[in-house]
């Protein structure tokens, strides 16, 4: 498995059970949009994905990187942001 | 009450306004809102879709200097737009084209917007007099027909509430208070805090983004004593959980949904200060405070009287405004102008500080193509639970969740999506055709495989 694809399935177990979220991690689609048309969070998960990635990678997200970045495109961009600001 | 209010009552030189490093006093504020005023078109209504604070600010004042009746919706979706655009055919829309939540491309009424921007140009400009009984803003709520329900707010009561609550939270000077506030202006609470608030109260407001932990605590790290943040439980917990350091703060205030004790004891120790929170809702504003930590009583503001209307309604008249209003919740009243919240009353749900009506949403559900039979149902820790969400169980068949939930989407506000929808073959309806609470409950707590 390559470093890549290893993250984005720990940040999807991660955002499944940040959300408690009734499917498994490889129900979600890497490509396909974390919210509106694809798996459909809103901002209150937003909160939620944030306050666990801070606890898990000891960083936190910020809103100029979901401007610019992009990030929560999809669980690839999101996992890929993860993997390059992470501390822990 | 006066007959006239002025725009802002405060002194040219005070600041009331803060944009990263940059201090806005009140004379480049007035500045900045004569050069737009003098822009906007000869129209009734203006729909305010500002994303950046101060940009949201400068329409709101330069709509009333001009006369014209600001309409504030904090829910964006494509369909509230249309309905807007349809009740108020006068219209024009004031964007920034900034970030944040906008109307989706297709949206006619965003052609010949008003492009606001800060001009920059001056340091004076004059603080215009509104007639205290003039319509100044109007407010959506969801109705319980589904139609969104208008509250038209006269200045004079927009400034009454100001000042009222300026005077429960300390905001009366000389010194200027701070205000970093995680809610958006277009919202009732952030709209009155930070938008409101700096024309007639010894405040200024900070600009964000402040969505974040990290961004919250950078704020109010850049802002000099004294210091308040204006949040929400959610993100009170949020901010909380990230265990960011934040500097001296004189009070947390949280709004939209009831504080757990717990959440507010725990702020309080981490941060050393007092956390308030406020009463409101979109029909009348803020009216009461509590500190959530002394128990479940809350004061209503000076001016604002509450009689009963029948069991378990409630009227409350405000200050400026022309007639009673009937409160969502049902409320126990104390003595000494206190009272304690028993609850909302039925079919009204609440999340992220918007409020909808389940008539309403099973009215768009019945709606979907291929939906025979459907109801959204609201888990039992809503009100408690800061991440809860709604499930909807319907009667499709040759339909997937998926399609019922796409179908959904730009019809309901997203923090109303169902998290779950659940296919069955039939709702537990009644002799007469009711889905009794009963039931309801009886459906819910149902092993999801059952249920299918």
């Amino acid at each position: 498995m390559s470093s890549a694809i290893a993250i984005e399935s720990e940040v999807a177990a991660l955002i499944v059970e940040a959300l408690h979220l009734e499917m498994t991690p490889e129900e979600i689609d890497p490509d396909a949009a974390l919210f509106g048309e694809g798996l459909g969070l809103d901002s209150i998960d937003a909160l939620e994905i944030a306050l666990a990635v801070s606890r898990r990678y000891g960083f936190q997200l910020r809103s100029d990187d979901e401007r610019n970045g992009q990030i929560f495109a999809s669980l690839r961009n999101l996992a890929a942001h993860i993997d390059k600001n992470r501390v822990q | 009450m006066p007959e006239t209010i002025p725009l802002t009552d405060r002194a040219p030189g005070e600041i009331m306004f803060r944009r990263g490093a940059e201090a806005i006093t009140i004379g480049r504020f007035l500045a900045d809102v004569a050069a737009l005023a003098a822009s906007l078109p000869d129209r009734a209504y203006a729909l305010n879709l500002c994303s950046d604070r101060y940009h949201a600010l400068l329409g709101l004042a330069a709509a009333v200097s001009r006369g014209h009746v600001m309409l504030l919706s904090a829910d964006r979706t494509e369909r509230r737009l249309d309905e807007i655009a349809a009740a108020y055919p006068d219209l024009y829309v004031m964007t920034d084209g900034g970030i944040g939540p906008q109307p989706s491309g297709g949206w006619h009424p965003l052609a010949g917007a008003v492009q606001v921007e800060a001009m920059g140009q001056g340091q004076s400009g004059p603080s215009p007099e509104i007639p205290a009984d003039r319509v100044a803003i109007i407010g959506f709520t969801s109705g319980s027909t589904g139609e969104p329900a208008a509250h038209p707010k006269p200045w004079g009561a927009l400034v009454g509430a100001t000042r009222a609550a300026a005077a429960r939270f300390g905001f009366q000077g000389p010194e200027v208070t701070n205000l970093v506030a995680t809610v958006p202006p277009q919202h009732m609470y952030g709209f009155e805090t930070t938008m409101a608030m700096p024309l007639h109260a010894a405040t200024a407001s900070h600009d964000g983004p402040h969505f974040y932990p990290v961004e919250i605590a950078e704020a109010l790290h850049a802002v000099p004593a004294p210091r308040v943040l204006i949040t929400t439980p959610l993100q009170m917990r949020a901010l909380l959980g990230s265990g960011e350091a934040l500097p001296d703060l004189a009070c947390v205030i949280s709004a939209t949904a009831p504080l757990a004790p717990e959440l507010a004891a725990g702020a309080e120790a981490a941060w050393e200060t007092e956390v308030l929170e406020i009463y409101g809702a979109t029909e009348i504003g803020s009216i009461a405070s509590r500190r959530t930590t002394e128990g479940d009583i809350w004061s209503l503001y000076d001016g604002i009287e509450f009689e009963r209307d029948g069991e378990d309604a409630v009227l409350v008249s405000v200050p400026g405004m022309p007639c009673p209003v009937v409160l969502a919740d049902a409320v126990a009243f104390e003595p000494d102008r206190r009272f304690r919240l028993l609850g909302r009353r039925a079919d009204m749900v609440k999340l992220a500080g918007k409020r909808a009506s389940l008539t309403s949403l099973n009215r768009l559900l019945l709606q979907v193509k291929g939906v025979e039979d459907g109801v959204f149902v609201a888990p039992e820790d809503l009100d408690i639970n800061p991440a809860a969400r709604l499930m909807v169980y319907a009667v499709a068949p040759d339909h997937s969740p998926a399609e019922i939930l796409a179908a959904l989407r730009g019809q309901v506000d997203p923090v109303f999506l169902p998290r779950r929808v659940v296919l069955v073959s039939s709702l537990p309806r009644n002799e007469i055709g009711k889905l009794t609470r009963h039931a309801l409950d009886a459906l819910r707590r149902q092993p999801v495989h059952e249920a299918e």
